[in-house]
């Protein structure tokens, strides 16, 4: 039962305050983030990220001590497999280095130049989640480390993450895959489409223009068309086995990554050219223009996906 | 009101929103919502009910300035929840587990209405995976809190040691 007392003013102020709710609300979603309330954003976060640093510098190693501690023998048998991981990886890295002093020989003799463009990347710890339902996830670097809104981002194995939405000066705020509005526009093998998020579960709908059909565990990578990622980054897996209706096939896919246990991400400064990407959708395929001497032939070749 | 009880009070949300954005973000098997259980909360204080809105409505425009969901999503949800507390309260200091059972099915209203409006206004980074597991989880994880700190809060905030003693 709620109790009322003549005379009160409890109920006008109620209504006042939803009224302006509702109508920052409305501002917030025709603005698009931007404006006012863009700029009201930046000033909270500038204030508050000291702090939230603070508490994640203070915090964060006592978590990982208690985590540590409760999962300590699945900690020691990940530490033998990432032990035999490292020593397999040396062992390509040295043939790596090999491969590479036999490439730059090549490309002295023959006159070579790479036409691709670094991505700089900024390398970022998660420091934190705005709430238990608010899915994304607060950076250490913002505006001043040389973070956008809208870059992507991608985890230290290089699987798709999200993309920035809100910057400050020192911390960013990065949307999952997941739960972005807009999904990701992928290929699988040759087929493109869009793996689109799904409501209360990591899984993406995957869409495509297929005329053929895809099996469980096709590898899906960011397609050239996308204009928010460049090309070639892993996404996710597809999940079950599908054939194309009228080409057009429909399946979920599984995201590579867990945001709920990211602990360092990397925002890659993509696109390289803001300008020139805006202005042209073709410049997300990174192409190497190789020209041989003596027969005076080139040619034009796209990195592979992945 | 004094402003060292505004300051307090600031202070106070601040403590919330930091910790909940930092140390609670990371914990999986306790994930409170501080903020939201500080809007309840103040209702039982002495604080004037008005100014118990105005402050809760302003909380929840913080975290909404710090996540990425909608401007004033919060703010609309934590200001209902924070008037439904002032409507309720005095069924809320009987004793100690009814003051956390009243703070638990708080929050429960709380979280539910902030997935409906969200729903609503297509906030769709609030229905990520687990969505299910947190409507339960927040209202369990509040009512202990409610339990161990709402006495204390309430007697650091109206200077009244005698405050909720449950006698």
């Amino acid at each position: 039962m709620l109790s009322r007392q003549p005379g009160d003013r409890t109920l006008p102020t109620l209504i006042t305050l939803l009224v302006i709710g509702l109508l920052l609300m409305t501002y917030d979603i025709r603005s698009d983030g931007g404006g006012v309330t863009g700029t009201l954003r930046t000033g909270a976060q500038t204030i508050v990220a000291p702090l939230q640093k603070g508490a994640a510098f203070v915090v964060n190693p006592a978590i990982d001590a208690v985590d540590s501690l409760s999962n300590l023998a699945i900690l020691r048998e990940q530490n033998r497999a990432l032990q035999q991981e490292v020593a397999e990886l040396q062992a390509e890295l040295i043939a790596s280095v090999d491969d590479l002093a036999r490439l730059e020989l090549y490309e002295q003799i023959y006159e070579l130049e790479a036409t691709t463009t670094a991505v700089g990347r900024t390398v970022a710890n998660v420091i934190g989640q705005p709430d238990a339902f608010d899915v994304a996830l607060i950076i250490d670097k913002g505006s001043s480390h040389g973070i956008a809104v809208g870059q992507p981002v991608i985890d230290s194995s290089g699987f798709v993450v999200g993309s920035v939405q809100q910057v400050s000066a020192l911390t960013a705020t990065i949307v999952p895959i997941t739960v972005g509005p807009s999904g990701v526009a992928v290929a699988v093998g040759e087929q493109v489409g869009f793996a689109l998020p799904q409501v209360t579960t990591d899984e993406m709908r995957l869409e495509l223009e297929a005329q053929e059909p895809v099996f469980a565990g096709d590898r899906a990578v960011t397609s050239s068309r996308s204009v928010n990622f460049p090309a070639g980054l892993p996404v996710g897996e597809v999940m079950a086995d599908a054939a194309p209706t009228n080409d057009v096939l429909i399946t979920t896919m599984a995201p590579y990554v867990q945001t709920d246990t990211l602990r360092v991400v990397v925002v890659l400064a993509w696109p390289p050219d803001p300008v020139t990407a805006a202005t042209d959708a073709e410049t997300t395929t990174t192409t190497t223009t190789t020209t041989i001497p003596g027969d005076g032939s080139t040619s034009t070749t796209a990195p592979e996906d992945g | 009101m004094r402003l060292r009880t505004i300051l307090t009070l600031v202070g106070l949300v601040l403590v919330a929103i930091v910790l909940q954005t930092t140390m609670f973000s990371r914990l999986e098997f306790f994930t409170p919502d501080l903020v939201l259980l500080l809007a309840i909360l103040i209702p039982l204080t002495k604080i004037r009910p008005e100014l118990a809105l105005l402050i809760a409505f302003t909380a929840g425009l913080t975290v909404d300035l710090l996540g990425s969901a909608v401007l004033g999503l919060r703010g609309i949800v934590f200001t209902i929840v924070a008037y439904l507390g002032i409507r309720t309260r005095d069924r809320a200091d009987i004793g100690r587990i009814v003051t956390a059972l009243w703070a638990g099915g708080l929050t429960l209203t709380g979280v539910i209405l902030l997935i409906l409006v969200g729903t609503l206004f297509g906030q769709s980074v609030l229905l990520g995976e687990g969505v299910v597991d947190r409507v339960i989880f927040v209202p369990i994880a509040n009512f202990i809190l409610a339990f161990i700190l709402a006495p204390m809060f309430v007697r650091l905030i109206d200077r009244d040691s005698t405050a909720f003693r449950y006698v």
